[in-house]
């Protein structure tokens, strides 16, 4: 189990190699394979040592305090000490960076890192931040060597340094990025199967951006495994003896439209619910996407850590109960088309659609459309190009609905979708798309974040799935997931459970 | 070749030169514009998959000039140009000219190879069929006409279809090595064989006609020797002025054939840029298209010119 070259196809390239920078998906898949993070998380959502070996949080939930190995290095030579995590944590929230996602998890909390001895760091916060740890353990925030976060910007996006069991050595853009085998590594996460350097001595990672061309990649032996497989490639894949699939749900908010409650006419409870039950979201993911995906009703993803089951059914396809709904909103005439109306005003719901949406997701929309249509609504769906959907939609309020998801590894999410404090925001990207304001939500979602206590923890993430699934605030259609295709000639491809994303580390080839 | 022709030729590729200045100018304000029309604000564009803050927003916009009037955009953006300086792509954070010197080879190559594999297919095929009796000279240009018809984008599916997922005789992605240049080339040349093939094959029918040619078989000369050793030379020149304008046809064909077999190049950098409305990736690329089109032209014209001296009379 040692040696080889394993070609990895993946459909979109990133932008900058650090995770940190930005913080877009295509840069967490590969920054897994040569960063390590402070801590890990394993496949029930438990955190676990890594970088750190234990931790202690301070009664007040303001200081942590991380014991961190004495025997790592960055593939550049630096060793890791208190000062890296300092570096690390002060490099997630500068401006210069442009960090999304990082910064979104920290910023509002992060105070400073102070050493305590070399080996030894306190992270402060402003707030108790039970889900510090969570987001810490996804490869978003990643650990990267301090030497090498000093060099300008560009020179970390184009090769960022880590200590991770394989390092960045060739970036041909627009073709393929090529890692090598780190020969020193051996501070694996817990969670691997076995310790000591990777079993591969190379990754060749290329970009494929076509579905079929990538599918047909990996049936050919061409690449040892892809990623997003497309769901029309499930059947044959399975059929196929020379491959292996792997399918896992991501965690975090399922793929859903939400629903702006700020205008009419879902600023009324009884029309979302009316939407929500009129939409035939199953019919429209058997016909869409073969039925390969699950439906997703609750505002988290089953693998979301403290998921709740109950809140599985409440958006059942149930066109009568939609009926009474609009009837009793008052939407009870209808016009020449069939649609409803009240006080002459047309039951009309505008979707604007993002110039990145699939095509399969656009199809999807088109069944909700359809489905709806019959009970009374008019959607319009609107295309419209990223710039223009920046203006209307994500830092302005001119929808009825947005398409969107958010994968994360913790039920803090819930707090950036329908917290108060997210309908301006950070930045004028209001995460909050509904722009519900409830101060009661609010301060169950501060409650959780101040305990460490798990079972309080899960019983205040429970009344908080309640909460948003009672207010119908969103149509949940399926979690996003990971969909490997794997080659015979690959083995050990694993999928990490943080954020599933695809995981080198234990993974090796016979050619 | 005398001393009063060779300065006529200076002249005139002088002027073509000076011309093509000319049409890159027009290009880069055009691209410009064109790209500050478009509706959207490029540091939402490209800070926007997440939360950026008011502050990294004006700090981007400050960086690249963004908060400047649109005349003074224009003005620094000559002035850097002039200079040799393409500015920083607003999404890659990193040097235009670095990014453009990375893909304009794999196009260079394709665009070359697809020429080359046109001009073979061209001589073989017009030379094996052009002005026999019959059938076989009706099915010469009959496979032509409708090979010039084939758009490139549908070829490439089909031959992606049929050779790479049906076959798996070559690969159906990537940019290494000549397994993956050989359909992306076909589908590129065939059409251009097809035009070429038109205008070499009628411009050769005529060339068979002439008395240089029946003298040349008078005194012997098998049939395949007159039409490569006599008729070739002769009947090249319109396929070769072609060229000059293939070039940009090619060009605009690699966009969808390096977006179709994932191959790295301008043509998907320039979708890519455009997409995400990256100014100066934008006006990078197409200038550096267009001085590859203006060269490429002035360089056919000159070889014209060397070619057949007697043009040179009429350059005046």
């Amino acid at each position: 189990m040692s040696g080889g070259t394993l070609i990895y196809a993946t459909d979109r390239e990133p932008l900058c190699l650090d995770p940190h920078s930005e913080g877009d998906m295509p840069q967490v898949f590969i920054a897994q394979q040569f960063l390590d993070s402070l801590v890990s998380m394993d496949d029930n959502g438990r955190i676990g040592p890594w970088l750190a070996k234990s931790w202690e949080v301070s009664a007040d939930g303001l200081v942590y305090t991380f014991h961190l190995r004495d025997d790592v290095r960055f593939t550049d030579g630096t060793p890791l000490t208190a000062e890296a995590v300092r570096a690390n944590l002060d490099h997630m929230i500068d401006p210069k960076t442009q960090s999304s996602t990082d910064k979104n998890y920290i910023v509002r909390q992060y105070v400073r890192t102070d050493i305590i001895d070399e080996h030894t760091a306190a992270v402060h916060l402003s707030r108790p931040y039970a889900a510090f740890l969570e987001v810490l353990s996804q490869g978003f925030l990643g650990i990267e060597s301090p030497t090498a976060l000093k060099r300008p910007e560009q020179a970390n996006c184009e090769s960022p340094v880590g200590s991770g069991p394989f390092k960045v050595v060739r970036w041909d853009r627009q073709n393929q990025i090529v890692l090598e085998r780190n020969p020193d590594y051996a501070w694996g996460p817990p969670t691997a199967l076995h310790q000591g350097p990777a079993y591969l001595d190379r990754i060749e990672w290329k970009i494929i951006p076509d579905p079929s061309v990538r599918f047909a990649s990996v049936q050919s032996g061409d690449v040892d495994v892809i990623d997003t497989l497309p769901p029309e490639a499930h059947a044959p894949a399975r059929g196929n003896p020379d491959l292996t699939l792997v399918l896992r749900n991501r965690p975090g908010n399922p793929t859903n439209g939400t629903f702006n409650i700020t205008r009419e006419p879902f600023s009324d409870r009884r029309v979302r619910e009316a939407f929500v039950r009129a939409a035939n979201v199953d019919g429209a993911l058997k016909s869409v996407y073969f039925g390969e995906f699950p439906r997703a009703e609750g505002p988290l993803s089953s693998v979301t850590p403290l998921y709740s089951a109950d809140f599985e059914h409440a958006q059942d396809y149930d066109p009568q109960l939609a009926g009474r709904l609009l009837d009793e909103a008052g939407w009870t005439r209808r016009d020449a088309d069939g649609y409803r109306t009240k006080s002459g005003r047309r039951l009309s719901v505008v979707i604007p659609e993002d110039e990145y949406l699939s095509v399969s997701e656009r199809a999807l929309w088109e069944q909700v459309q359809a489905s709806t249509k019959k009970v009374g609504f008019a959607v319009d769906l609107q295309p419209a190009s990223h710039a223009v959907m920046m203006n209307r939609v994500y830092t302005g309020w001119d929808y009825d609905a947005r398409i969107e998801y958010w994968n994360t590894n913790t039920p803090d999410v819930l707090r950036y979708l329908f917290g108060a404090d997210f309908i301006g925001s950070v930045g004028p990207f209001h995460s909050n798309g509904s722009g519900y304001n409830d101060p009661q939500f609010d301060r169950v979602m501060e409650q959780a974040l101040e305990t460490q206590d798990q079972d309080v923890r899960r019983q205040l993430y429970h009344q908080a799935q309640q909460t948003i699934s009672q207010q119908y605030l969103q149509l949940t259609t399926y979690p996003q997931s990971t969909r490997l295709a794997i080659y015979k000639t690959a083995h050990g491809v694993r999928v990490e459970p943080s954020l599933t994303i695809t995981y080198l580390y234990d993974a090796w080839v016979t050619k | 070749m005398n001393r009063e022709r060779l300065w006529r030729l200076a002249r005139h590729s002088g002027t073509r030169l000076l011309g093509g200045a000319l049409v890159l100018w027009v290009t880069a304000t055009l691209a410009f514009f064109g790209l500050k029309l478009v509706p959207g604000d490029p540091a939402l564009s490209i800070l926007g998959t997440g939360n950026p803050t008011a502050e990294t927003i004006a700090a981007f916009n400050h960086e690249y000039g963004l908060d400047e009037p649109l005349a003074v955009q224009y003005a620094l953006y000559f002035e850097r140009l002039l200079r040799g300086d393409l500015g920083m792509s607003y999404a890659q954070h990193s040097a235009v000219a670095g990014i453009v010197a990375g893909q304009v080879g794999a196009t260079f190559q394709l665009t070359l190879s697809a020429l080359l594999t046109a001009w073979v297919i061209v001589l073989a095929w017009t030379l094996l069929t052009a002005g026999r009796r019959g059938w076989w000279s009706g099915l010469g240009s009959g496979v032509e006409t409708v090979a010039a018809a084939l758009p490139p984008f549908w070829l490439a599916i089909l031959l992606l279809a049929i050779f790479a997922f049906g076959l798996h005789l070559f690969p159906p992605a990537g940019s290494d090595g000549l397994r993956t240049l050989i359909l992306p080339s076909l589908a590129l040349a065939l059409p251009l064989a097809g035009f070429i093939g038109q205008v070499t094959r009628e411009s050769l029918e005529i060339t068979l006609e002439q008395p240089f040619v029946l003298t040349a078989r008078t005194r012997g000369v098998g049939d395949w020797a007159v039409r490569w050793r006599h008729a070739l030379r002769h009947s090249v020149l319109p396929g070769l002025s072609l060229s000059g304008w293939a070039i940009g046809a090619l060009i605009s064909g690699d966009v969808v054939v390096e977006l179709i077999f994932s191959r790295k190049g301008l043509g998907r950098q320039l979708v890519q840029a455009v997409q995400v409305r990256d100014l100066p990736l934008t006006i990078g690329i197409t200038l550096v298209v267009a001085i590859g089109f203006v060269l490429a032209n002035w360089l056919v014209d000159l070889i014209y010119n060397l070619v057949d001296p007697r043009l040179g009379r009429n350059i005046q």
